[in-house]
Formats: C-alpha cells, structure tokens, sequence
C-alpha cells in the first residue's frame, strides 16, 4: 500500500532536537504534515482532539511515558486502530516484549536513519494494508 | 574541517538543548547528595543521560554514548534499588557528568570527542558490577578496556510475532544477526547494531579515533565562543516582525507625502497627514526598539544554573559544607551581560565559598549551624539589574582589610587610617588584593577582585560590598538593563553638549553661589540636610572655568553623590551609544548623533571622578568626596 504524503504523523519526544530529527527524516520520505508534542501526556490530548493517522513516540518521557501513552490510546475506542511506533534507545527484549504486548505497531532504536525508518513505517502500513 | 558537515544545524540544536539539560542534571546531583534516596530524581538524572544519549547516537557521537550510557546504566540500578549511593559513587557519577561536559565542547568546536577517560569509564563499570568504584588520582597511560560481552538485538517482528501469537517463525541465532546486519546502514556503523553501545567502547584506539590537534585543544578550550546563537520566545520575535511591518506602512505613507509635497502641495490637512505620519513612525520606532531588545532579553537562570555544581565541587575540596541557594533565576539580562557576568559571578562565588565561609569545625565553634549558605539572586529593580551574592561566614574585618592593603603598600599607612568602613573593604578591589596569607589553589591568586570590578564596570555596572563580622558577607552588584540603548540628560557646557546617563541623575538643582560652603578647602553644597561636593564638569574635564555653573545635577553612584556643576541644559534623550572603536579617550563611554545630526560624547563619570581623585590631590578629593 502507497503511503498517503498527506498522512498526519503526531511525533512525540521531551527533546526537540529528537523531534526535529525525526520530523527532518520524515520530510526526507515525504511525509509533511507532522505535528509534535512533548510528551504523553500533551500527545494524547492532540490525538483526542483528532486528526491525527500515525503516532511516532518515544519512549523515556516526563510526566507520561510512551508505554503509557500506547496503553491509553489501546484503551481509548477512537483512538486505538491508530499506528503507534515506538522510538527508544534500549533494544532489549523486555522492552520490545512490553511494547508488543501493549500494542505498539513496529520498535525503532535510535540512533537510525531515513531508510531504517522508511522500512519500519512500510512494514507497518503493509500490516495496515492486509488488516 | 568539520566532522560534521551537513548536520551544523542539528549539532547547534543538539548542544544548545543537550547543555541546558546536562546543567540542569548538575544540580540535580547536587540535590541528589542531600536526598540520596529521592526516587523523582534519580528518574530525571536517568532521563538526562538517557536523552543526550539518544540525541549523540544520531550525530555518530560514540563516545558520548558509551560515556552517558554507562551513566545510565547506573542510575537504572540506583533507582531500583541495585546500587545505593556511596561517597564513591558519587565522585564517580560527578567525574563523569564532567566527562559529557566535556565531550560537549569537542563537539562545540566541530570534532568527535576522543574517548572518555579510560579511568572514569572503569570506574563506572565496576560501581555497575557492584564493586566500590575509585578514580585514581594521577592520570596514567590510557588502557584498554575490557569488551563488555555482546548480546544480539532481539528481533522485532519475530517477538511480536511470538507474542501477538501470529506467524511466529523460529530464526536462529546466525541468521539474526545476518539480518541485523544488512538492516543497518553502513554510515551508523557498528554502534547500531549493539544493544550495548558500550560494547564497543575502544579496545585501543581506533584509527578514525585519533585526536586531532584541534580536539585536544577543544578540551581546553574556552567554551564561550561557541555561544552564537540565542533562543528566542517566538511571540516575541513575532512582535518584531508586527512593528517592522507597520513601520513598512507608515514609509509607505510617507514615501506618498513626500511626492504630495515636492509637488508643492502644502496645505494643512497635507502637514497634518505629514505630522501624524512622523509621531506614527516615532513611536513603532521605540517599539522596534524595545522589542528587538527584548528578543536579547534571556533568564540569567541558564548562567546561575551552572553554579551550584562549581560551589558544590570546590566545597568537597575544601573540605566545607556549603549550599548553594538561587532566586530570582527569572530575571532577564541582556544576553551579552550574562556572558560577560559569567566570569565575574564564578569569582565571587568561589570567593564566598573559599574565603567568606568557615571550616564546619570554626562554624561549630561558634554555635553556627555546620552547613553554610551561599544566596545567588538576581531581580530587577526600575531600570537595573540587582545580582546579590551573599555568605553567611565569617564577615570581612575592615581592620585586617587596612593592614594587609598598607602591607602590599597598595595605599600608605596614613591613607589607609582615613578610610571608613566602606572605603576599607573597597580595597579588596584594588589589583594585587588578597587576603589570605597563603595563596590558595582556588581563589587565592589576588588578580580576581580587580578583574570582577573592571569587568562589571565595562558593563556600566557598580559593584558594592556590605559585611558584618561573624555574619558574612554581601557583595550587591547593580547593571543597567541593556546596554544597547543609554537613556542621558544632555547637559551643555557653552554651546557644547555632554551626555550623562540618566541612571545617575538624582534631580537638577539651580546653583545660588551664595549658598556655596568650603569643606576642608572644597566647595559643597547643602541639599535637605545631606552636605554634597560640587564638582564643575568643566574642571572634570580639564576646561578653563570660564563662569561659574549656574546648575547642578545630583548624582548618585553606588559609592558616591555628588553636585555636577553645569552651565545648562538641553534635555534628554534615549541615546544609541556609538562605540568609539579603537581610539577611546578617558572618560568618555561612547558617542551618540542628536537628532539635529550633532555627535555628543556620552561622559564616564565613574572614570572621570576615578580620574580626578588621580592626578589631583588624591587624598583632597578623596576626603571632599568621602565627607559626606
């Protein structure tokens, strides 16, 4: 499935160096339309308030973490077909079985570029796709 | 050479946040020390290090991300309870918190920071094995570093698979990493595909590791001069970009008036238009002003933020217990004041912290309670800038101050029994002032007060010290809010302006010479009781007393009030002071055009008083100007 530029990625991190990095490397791939929030708290705001048709979050943030802000969107009816990539520095395995359990659609770790990212994002649309 | 061409932007987003974060975790650590057991922040230290870790992997920052992912690692097994946090461990986390800072200058000058010491990495390792981590003292040959065992990157689709219970393929452990592999892009290199950057912290030294001059140099570099860019509230930029706007209008309507008039259209309703234009465009213009100043306008917090962590340290090395107390870190300052004030403040704190406060045992001794407090704080006050440092230590004795300044034979005996209290302890301020007998390694070089008094008096700023025996000291500086724009009260001397900054004058009074009194051989003047000296400017500047001044402005400095004898006036203005470039002639601090097009001198009057007491009868004019 051809990915819609127009699609609404909500990027979420605490660092706004990390949000630019990850809005720049979605410009890269063409993907425009990015709005960002600070974290899982003020994201699930944005995402209520609707829009939105991708989530890109990571994962270590202040006041609501990104394994919480996954479990609320799992747990909010509107919100909970929503594509959720998790972002995190660590690639251990009781962290990507936590976030699999809680419903996360693909686990990215940082550091990574355009292609990586191209390649995760596709594999989840081509899930999307088949669903 | 940059080892970042192309990323420039990202690399200055990078340190400008990734700094303000790593000061911010500084005075954590400092918080951390009296609450070692506060879960919240050990959170937040984690968070820190796990931040600027995630940000260096992007910029290929290996280094950065085996130091601060070791540091993590640690504060992981802190807040879990794993580790508990020793004296030891401490020293290590500080020494290693250095190291990152470190680490951010190399990248400030563009270059890949080198290895962290091999010593701290070490350490850090054994505190996460448990052991009771050291860093030895003298610095010794750089080692290599045991590999930490790799583990292999679990795979994401087959865990999700296994867990969501969906097309669970069973892969084995060579196909992985195989797969791994080819999923890494080679420009990442190696860091990527481990779980634990730290696995490849180097095992010697890499060819694409060598230090480069410049790196080395970057490590002691001084790292002011990367602070080219500035963060600006964009509501406030935006304001800016109104009033630039508007102002493009009002020249625009200008522009149309002009042609109405050179094509001799002159009739009242076209002037009116004209004068309605004119007062327009003045006050966008003071707008602009203000707020283009504004967008320079950034919370002193980001320089104190730095200090309690300086004080922290060189308290430890003392062997004081000493708090570092903040307020008013809100406060906005020019932001070349607050670099230019990054050094002065530094000094006087390590003063306070060396020379102002006692020993816990000394404090003991004389009931005061064993940790002292060092206040920081900063507010603003009309159109100045207040930055208070205060100790509660053993005070200055004005008396010791006299003997060690007649000692050095920086005044004589018989000038030094005239100062009062105040004037005694300004004599900390002359250069080759110190008052401990033996030189400290810290502060006790005797080049630093001087060096605080110039440097804040460059800024148009005074500096003050008040103290009370056994209760400590408090050194008040006063800095005007910008120093781009200069409100002055023009006075004339003849026909001929001078520019005197508004913050000085107190009110303007009209000579009677009847009135005049001679104090110990000067003329003085008696306004509500306070006796003042009356100074004729044109003797401050070596003119000829042609008449006497038929006016007096009343000015106040921190250290002196005053009559300035002038022969008029021509009103005030908001001056942009013109720097004089290279040629800058005594007591002048810059010139500034009239709106007739005239160039007016701005007068130094500190400079010129300091200049008076010179190369006149120093000890006269001291004694007619200290009378009062």
């Amino acid at each position: 499935m051809a990915a819609d530029p127009k699609m609404r990625f909500l990027v979420v991190d605490d660092f706004s160096t990390m949000r630019r990095i990850v809005r720049n490397l979605l410009k890269e791939l063409g993907f425009t339309n990015v709005d960002e929030a600070e974290d899982g708290a003020i994201a699930l705001q944005k995402l209520q308030n609707g829009g939105f048709e991708f989530v890109v979050t990571d994962w270590n943030m202040p006041n609501m973490d990104g394994l919480t802000l996954l479990q609320s969107i799992r747990a909010t009816p509107s919100l909970k077909h929503l594509p959720v990539l998790m972002i995190t520095a660590e690639a251990k395995k009781e962290n990507i079985i936590a976030a699999a359990q809680a419903g996360a659609s693909g686990y990215i770790v940082k550091p990574f570029t355009a292609g990586t990212l191209s390649e995760k994002l596709n594999k989840i649309f081509e899930k999307m796709g088949q669903a | 050479m940059s080892d970042f061409a192309g990323m420039e932007e990202l690399l200055q987003d990078f340190l400008q946040e990734a700094s303000d974060l790593l000061s911010d975790v500084d005075n954590k650590l400092v918080d951390l020390e009296k609450m070692p057991d506060d879960h919240g922040l050990l959170n937040e230290i984690f968070r820190g290090f796990h931040t600027v870790k995630g940000g260096a992997g992007f910029l290929n920052a290996t280094e950065l991300v085996t130091l601060c992912h070791l540091t993590e690692n640690l504060f992981d097994k802190l807040r879990n309870g794993e580790l508990e946090l020793t004296a030891n461990l401490m020293d290590v986390i500080m020494a290693a918190t250095k190291g990152v800072r470190e680490m951010f200058g190399e990248l400030g000058q563009g270059v890949q920071p080198q290895p962290a010491d091999p010593h701290v990495i070490n350490a850090l390792r054994a505190a996460l094995e448990g052991e009771s981590p050291e860093i030895p003292a003298a610095p010794v040959a750089p080692q290599a570093v045991e590999t930490a065992p790799a583990s292999d990157e679990p795979d994401w689709n087959a865990l999700h698979s296994a867990v969501t219970g969906k097309e669970a393929e069973p892969v084995t452990q060579g196909e992985l990493i195989t797969k791994l592999e080819a999923e890494v892009p080679p420009a990442l290199g190696e860091i990527s595909v481990s779980p634990q950057p730290a696995a490849v912290a180097p095992t010697g030294r890499r060819a694409s590791d060598q230090p480069s001059s410049q790196a080395a140099a970057g490590r002691r570099a001084d790292e002011r001069g990367r602070e080219n860019t500035i963060r600006v509230d964009t509501s406030r930029l935006d304001q800016v970009l109104n009033l630039s706007g508007e102002i493009g209008l009002t020249k625009n309507r200008l522009t149309s008036l002009r042609v109405d008039i050179l094509a001799g259209k002159n009739d009242s309703e076209t002037l009116q238009a004209l004068d309605q234009a004119v007062s327009q465009l003045d006050l966008l213009v003071s707008d602009l002003q203000n707020s283009v100043m504004k967008t320079r306008m950034q919370p002193i917090g980001r320089l104190f933020q730095k200090y309690p962590r300086i004080a922290r340290d060189l308290a430890r090395q003392l062997g004081k217990d000493v708090e570092l107390v903040l307020a008013g870190e809100e406060t906005e300052v020019d932001k070349t004041m607050i670099e230019d004030l990054a050094d002065p403040l530094i000094h006087l704190i390590r003063n306070a912290v060396d020379h102002g406060v006692e020993m816990p045992a000394e404090r003991q001794a004389s009931g005061k309670p064993v940790k002292s407090l060092v206040r920081l704080e900063a507010r603003q006050e009309g159109d100045h800038i207040v930055l208070i440092i205060a100790d509660d230590g053993k005070g200055m004795s004005a008396e010791r101050i006299r003997a060690k300044a007649v000692e050095k034979g920086l005044v004589s005996e018989e000038e030094a029994n005239m100062l009062d209290e105040r004037q005694s302890l300004n004599l900390i301020f002359l250069p080759g002032f110190s008052t401990m007998a033996q030189v400290s390694a810290v502060s006790g070089r005797g080049v630093g007060m001087d060096v605080v008094k110039t440097n804040i008096h460059k800024l148009n700023g005074s500096i003050e010290i008040r103290s009370e025996p056994g209760k400590g000291s408090v050194f008040i500086i006063s800095l005007p809010l910008t120093l781009a724009i200069l409100p002055v009260l023009l006075v004339l001397l003849g026909d001929q302006p001078f520019a005197l900054p508004l913050s000085m004058v107190r009110e303007i009074l009209p000579i009677d010479q009847s009135r005049i009194q001679e104090v110990g051989g000067k003329e003085t003047l008696v306004v509500r009781g306070e006796v003042l000296p009356v100074i004729s400017l044109a003797s401050m500047l070596g003119w000829p007393l042609e008449r006497y001044p038929e006016y007096g402005v009343f000015m106040q400095t921190t250290e002196r009030s005053f009559i300035l004898g002038v022969d008029s006036f021509a009103g005030r203005d908001d001056a942009v002071i013109k720097s004089l470039e290279d040629f800058r002639p005594k007591g002048v601090a810059g010139v500034t055009t009239l709106s007739n097009g005239q160039i007016v001198l701005i007068l130094d009057m500190k400079e010129l008083l300091a200049d008076l007491g010179q190369h006149a009868d120093m000890r006269a004019g001291l004694r007619a100007l200290e009378l009062v």
